[in-house]
């Protein structure tokens, strides 16, 4: 079909900073403007834009769990519900049977036009709400055994604005249903005008440059993706491996063992191609951690590119190279109507993630990732209830501070705010002040917790500790946690982070251990302690630099005890490193002669009465 | 006589006023010894005016300072020994930052360690909410011993932030006197005092980077004073802050954060000067290019604008300075950015960078890589026997091998086309630069006058400001010291901030009039001491934001007054308009947030002199040279010399206007004139209209 057309080089260089920079003013227009803080602080949203032929162009800094794979199907489905949009159209999207994360992301998709009405683009805005009328007040329920329990309303490519203007009928359901609808529609105005802004941009793209040009860059630069990730693929050792990961149990008929996944990995240098196969799972599970085809793939995706030189661009043209087989009806793979996927893009996410990027790192040292820490701990709750400061007035919102710890890689240390691998720690963390400021809630600790990384040559991010409660007033307080059971497994020999513990601490400073699933009414005088997973360890932890042991001694990350027995390196009492005895002890560990001591809870010593801060109820009073 | 000296990484600018003429010296700066510098370039500078530098210097009312001193310092891990004092359960703020990454799959390196270590990091048990209100009383005791522990670790300064001091400061002001009795001499940093600023991490920074910064400064300071006192200096010695102002020296030394990135802010304030006066103009974009990094900086309706976004280092991988600063951009697109081809054969330029050694393949000291300044020096836009007026001869012939090697061939391009390409790419990295903020300052750059700073901004100013779609171009006779112009202009500022919590649903008019009446005491206690006898401006801003929303915008409040309905009615409208402008939606049904009160007090130093036209007399002939431009191709270009342009003298392109330190390209279409104050003004035009044979048909200079 093509002609054979010389590549134009300079538009390609030219018009990819061109293209990065209208994702970046769409992604500023809805972080500045959002209302929930799950937005306006800890960024949980994405824009992007596709093309005519629904292929991923570009994603700049978005999260990746967002938008690698999935705004390109939700394109290919838009253009078949609605084959011949207008100017002034955006539709509204959230099914995760139609290339959505999870319901709790709305997307708001704007057909992009020419002049003649032909749809030239697409700009996707995702974006993570704080509600989205669910049964319960969180956006993320794993205990929903289908859709219906879960609750969520599901917008199929529905009409959102027409000639630039809110369908008001649209709105008023939301409005009904939606829990704050203030705040909701705040965020929604938000998007559209983040989606507007990549519309404005490309409609000045086509008419500088015109559309024709456009539609070459697009396929030179698809192409040359393609050539950079096969020439990188290229490079790397042939083989095939299969992997596997154990997510946690959940309390409901079928899952309550657990539930093991499995990837089988496949490098093939000479066919410049990698390809994950994820058939060999388990059908769609009766609760809300089944994937979606986004996120199924996108996980995939994410190992994958964790593994392999980091410039190479992330679009559809790259993806061509990666074969991800997916099966209808299977919890890593095409979900079937009414499977709930609550939990799209966290725990089944993460794991699957996990395994492609570990198996990978066998395949030759200096290559893959061990595996971050599980989520979501209890840092990372929906909150709601009703603030005494403003009257009583309800709210609603999902917090994002102490999330689990990253994974140790190739050349460094887990990144420690990683969050979760899905995002690749780009998205933000909320400020103690400002949740203290929004909402009724006091933060009394925010801080990591020693030796609780993996342990490697490099050391998984530690786990972090954030203890909080409510202000004269009682708090609803809901998470989804896995890694309480199965920690975040190391690589090459690294050592798996902590396990994930949720506790509580009654008014009369008892602290009690909570459920991976909680749902929890604090009332004032009472506190959650949220300790996140640490992240796994890559390489074997006597490998590590001794000076970077003691570096980490000094800095309180790993304890002298644990840097002796695991790590085999000895200090001296000015913390110095003992070189000779350090050396000896190096190669009794390396032979397998070291017992190690059961050394102590450091989280238990952390967060025992009396140990750090709690509220005597009640709380806030002088 | 005023005096304004810039030390920069390779140059120290000195800017000389003296009565109504204005003249430039540049000396090689001095890293060891920075001082030295300054008095080679005071040295030039007396020299010229046959007089010795004692009698020179004595002469002197004013010496305006700007300096990397404490950049540098930061950069080289050569700050003081800085320990933070943070509330129980929060030590780990400069650790965990706000979160966030620049590149998600990018695992060549770790997670960057805390601007102050752990080790050095102390709990102070105490707590106070959001509501001002004390939670926990401060354990005075244990606080004792954590300070003695201070003694005990060599602190060589300290750090203070606690949770909510911005609503109560009584344990942060506790502890400061705790340090003064018990650490005696070393200096610390209370972040309320600092930066009245919502967000622990961002107080928490700012306090540890002034903190660490102080002793260092301080002596910096002094014995710059010292050894201007010596030569004959009997003036005041003033310093340029990051937010566009100047400030003593003392004050300076007092709270020294003012000076991290202050490099970059005054080059602004001569962009504001120029713009109003060759472009016509309240909007303009800044730029300022270097050897490595071109900045841009912006002048909305005559002010300019500030951000509390700056980092040092990576976007929320470095520690962010936390204060109101003028919001510069850099990017790493300069003359010495080096072009590359990545293995799919992309062409990229920048970051990495050949600096100023071994710099450009051209200069022959050993660079290897094409760099933007090859390419120019490659396509006929710099003259190689005329670059810094002749005083270093440039290798042509050895721009182009290595771009024909290095680029040309992987690309298969010609020679030109390849240099033509590099061209390109710098610039929509630059154009990149400048939308990024604009749109986040709310500025149209089709209503702004684009200023070309810095010696290589000619080179494809003309090619930013067609993509921009602004209406001229302005390149200042000073523009290659642009920062030390700026200083010139600058004005004594200093600004207040006060923490005002309210929405427009419950809004206690009194109490804002009490904290805006308070403020303006201040303000004009400020201008008594610092200003004597000169009358003070004070501008008065409210932070606002639609409920639940968390980033502010400022608005202006026109006359300092919130005692009435209508004055908070005139604020609210204000705030929508700005809302409109910046993210082109404004929310009518929203209640209103305020969450701070501010107040900046200016004092005018003068600066009212006009750059000379110095007019050289070199003979009519037009030379040219053979110049490629992407459309045309290598075409026969006029080459100028701005020395010998007469005021009003119209040149159109295709054609080089070149001078001692700069070089600009007129491409096809595009039309210069020299205004009455020096500057090149250039209006852009079109490729199109150029090539129909079509003139802009708009005056160059309005008037």
């Amino acid at each position: 079909m093509s002609v054979e057309r010389p590549r134009d080089v300079v538009a390609l260089a030219v018009m990819t900073n061109r293209m990065e920079g209208v994702v970046r003013k769409m992604t500023n227009t809805l972080f500045r403007t959002a209302r929930s803080s799950l937005l306006n602080t800890a960024r949980d949203f994405s824009c992007c834009i596709c093309t005519a032929d629904h292929d991923l162009l570009v994603m700049a800094e978005s999260l990746p769990i967002h938008v690698m794979r999935g705004p390109d199907l939700m394109c290919a489905w838009l253009a078949q519900c609605h084959p011949r949009p207008t100017r002034g159209d955006a539709f509204l999207h959230n099914s995760p049977y139609r290339g959505n994360s999870h319901a709790g992301d709305h997307c708001v998709l704007v057909p992009v036009l020419d002049d003649q009405g032909s749809w030239r683009a697409t700009a996707v805005v995702k974006a993570h709400m704080a509600d989205i009328g669910n049964a319960e007040p969180t956006t993320m329920t794993a205990t929903a055994r289908d859709v219906y329990e879960e609750g969520a309303l599901i917008f199929d490519c529905m009409k959102v604005q027409e000639d630039y203007r809110d369908v008001e009928d649209v709105i008023r359901m939301c409005k009904t249903r939606i829990r704050v609808p203030e705040d909701w529609y705040g965020d929604y105005m938000g998007m559209i005008g983040a989606a507007r802004v990549g519309e404005r941009e490309l409609a000045r793209v086509g008419e500088e440059v015109g559309w024709d040009a456009f539609d070459h860059y697009v396929e030179d630069w698809l192409d040359y993706s393609e050539e950079r990730i096969r020439a990188t693929i290229r490079k790397l050792p042939a083989g095939r491996r299969a992997g596997s990961e154990m997510h946690d149990a959940i309390p409901l008929p079928g899952v309550e063992e657990g539930v093991e996944i499995k990837a089988l990995v496949t490098v093939d240098p000479q066919a410049a191609e990698i390809e994950i196969d994820l058939r060999e799972n388990p059908d769609c599970l009766p609760c809300g951690i089944n994937l979606t085809e986004s996120t199924a793939a996108t996980s995939a995706l994410i190992g994958v590119f964790n593994s392999i030189d980091h410039t190479v661009p992330r679009n559809s043209g790259s993806a061509r190279a990666i074969k991800v087989l997916l099966r209808e009806n299977c919890c890593v793979g095409i979900p079937v109507h009414p499977a709930s996927c609550s939990l799209a893009t966290t725990g089944l996410a993460e794991r699957l993630g996990a395994i492609v990027q570990r198996t990978l790192a066998e395949f030759e040292d200096g290559m893959g990732m061990a595996a971050p820490g599980p989520e979501c701990p209890p840092a990372t709750s929906s909150l709601s209830g009703r603030d005494p400061r403003h009257g009583g007035a309800p709210f609603v919102d999902m917090m994002i501070l102490g999330n689990s710890g990253g994974a140790a890689h190739a050349r460094g240390d887990g990144w420690v705010t990683n969050g979760e691998t899905s995002d690749g720690g780009s998205m933000m963390r909320d400020s103690t002040e400002v949740l203290e400021l929004l909402r009724p809630i006091r933060v009394w600790s925010d801080m990591i917790v020693t030796d609780t990384g993996g342990a490697g040559r490099f050391r998984g991010a530690p786990s972090l500790y954030v203890e909080y409660g409510p202000v004269d007033t009682d708090l609803e307080v809901m998470y989804a946690a896995d890694g309480t059971v199965n920690p975040a497994l190391g690589a090459r020999g690294g050592e798996p982070g902590a396990l994930l513990r949720p506790f509580m601490r009654r008014a009369d400073g008892e602290v009690i251990q909570l459920d991976p699933w909680g749902h929890v009414i604090l009332r004032p005088g009472e506190t959650i302690i949220s300790i996140s997973s640490g992240g796994g360890g890559y390489g074997p932890p006597h490998e590590r630099d001794a000076e970077h042991v003691r570096h980490d001694v000094t800095e309180g990350w790993v304890s002298s005890e644990r840097a002796r027995a695991v790590y085999g390196v000895e200090l001296a009492d000015d913390g110095s490193v003992e070189q000779a005895a350090t050396a000896a002890l190096r190669s009794e560990i390396a032979a397998g002669g070291v017992e190690r001591p059961a050394g102590d809870d450091s989280v238990l010593r952390l967060i025992a009465p009396g140990e750090r801060l709690w509220p005597t109820a009640p709380s806030g009073g002088d | 006589m005023r005096l304004a000296a810039d030390t920069g990484g390779t140059f120290t600018d000195l800017v000389v006023e003296r009565g109504e003429t204005v003249r430039l010296y540049k000396a090689s700066t001095t890293p060891q010894d920075p001082a030295e510098g300054i008095l080679n370039a005071i040295t030039l500078a007396a020299r010229d005016a046959e007089c010795s530098t004692r009698a020179f210097l004595s002469e002197a009312e004013v010496f305006i300072h700007g300096t990397t001193r404490a950049i540098n310092a930061i950069l080289t891990g050569s700050t003081a020994r800085t320990a933070l004092l943070a509330t129980r359960g929060h030590p780990d703020m400069l650790l965990l930052r706000e979160g966030g990454r620049t590149d998600a799959f990018n695992w060549t390196y770790g997670y960057p360690d805390p601007y102050i270590p752990r080790a050095l990091t102390f709990e102070i048990d105490e707590r106070v909410g959001s509501q001002g209100e004390v939670v926990r009383a401060l354990d005075e005791q244990a606080t004792l011993a954590v300070l003695d522990r201070l003694a005990e670790v060599e602190a060589e300064a300290v750090a203070v932030c606690l949770l909510w001091s911005i609503a109560n400061p009584v344990h942060e002001l506790a502890l400061g006197r705790m340090i003064a009795e018990r650490l005696p001499g070393v200096p610390y940093t209370l972040s309320h005092a600092l930066n009245p600023t919502l967000r622990e991490y961002r107080r928490a920074s700012c306090a540890a980077i002034d903190a660490s910064l102080k002793p260092l400064m301080t002596a910096y300071l002094r014995g710059l004073e010292d050894r201007l006192h010596e030569h004959g200096f009997g003036g005041r010695l003033l310093m340029v802050t990051s937010s566009g102002g100047v400030v003593d020296a003392d004050d300076m030394a007092a709270a020294p954060i003012h000076s991290v990135n202050s490099g970059p802010a005054m080059a602004p304030i001569a962009g504001r000067h120029y713009a109003a006066l060759d472009g016509q103009s309240e909007n303009a974009v800044v730029a300022d290019t270097g050897g490595t990094s071109y900045d841009v900086a912006l002048v909305r309706r005559g002010r300019i604008p500030v951000t509390r976004e700056t980092w040092l280092g990576l976007e929320y991988e470095g520690h962010i300075t936390g204060f109101p600063a003028v919001d510069v951009r850099s990017v790493g697109a300069g003359g010495g950015s080096i072009a590359w081809i990545d293995s799919g054969g992309l062409l990229h330029v920048g970051p990495q960078s050949a600096g100023a050694d071994p710099g450009p393949v051209c200069y022959g000291r050993g660079g290897a890589a094409p760099t933007v300044t090859d390419a120019a020096v490659a396509l006929g836009y710099i003259d190689p026997e005329y670059f810094l007026g002749g005083e270093m001869a440039l290798d042509a012939d050895a721009s182009r091998r290595a771009i024909a090697a290095q680029v040309a061939a992987p690309l298969r391009l010609g020679e030109s086309e390849a240099a033509a390409a590099i061209m390109a790419v710098a610039t929509e990295r630059m154009i990149q630069s400048i939308e990024e903020i604009t749109v986040n300052q709310g500025v149209d750059p089709r209503t702004a006058v684009l200023i070309g700073g810095g010696g290589a901004a000619g080179l494809n100013a003309v090619a930013i400001a067609r993509r921009l779609g602004s209406p001229r171009v302005v390149i200042p006779q000073a523009g290659a010291v642009l920062s030390a112009r700026g200083a010139l202009m600058s004005d004594l500022m200093s600004e207040f901030a006060t923490a005002f919590f309210t929405g427009s649903d419950r809004f206690g008019h009194e109490e804002a009039q009490r904290l805006l009446d308070e403020l303006r005491e201040r303000c004009l206690r400020f201008a008594e001491q610092a200003a004597p006898g000169v009358e003070p401006q004070i501008e008065y801003i409210a932070e606002a934001r639609y409920r639940h929303q968390v980033w502010q915008l400022d608005v202006l409040l026109a006359d300092g007054r919130l005692d009435t309905q209508q004055a908070l009615d005139r604020l609210i409208e204000e705030f929508h308009t700005v809302h409109e402008d910046v993210y082109a939606v404004r929310d009518e049904r929203a209640v209103l947030e305020i969450v701070n009160l501010r107040a900046r007090v200016t004092c005018p130093l003068g600066g009212g002199a006009q750059d000379p036209v110095a007019l050289e007399a070199v003979g009519e002939d037009e030379p040219s040279r053979r110049v490629y431009f992407p459309r045309t191709g290598a075409v026969d270009a006029a080459i100028w010399r701005l020395e010998a342009m007469t005021t009003g003298r119209s040149v159109t392109g295709p054609a080089i206007v070149e001078s001692s330190f700069t070089t600009v390209v007129l491409n096809p279409g595009a039309r210069a004139e020299r205004s009455a104050s020096g500057s090149l003004v250039i209006v852009p035009g079109s490729e199109d209209a150029a090539a129909a044979g079509i003139g802009s048909g708009e005056a160059v200079s309005g008037g």
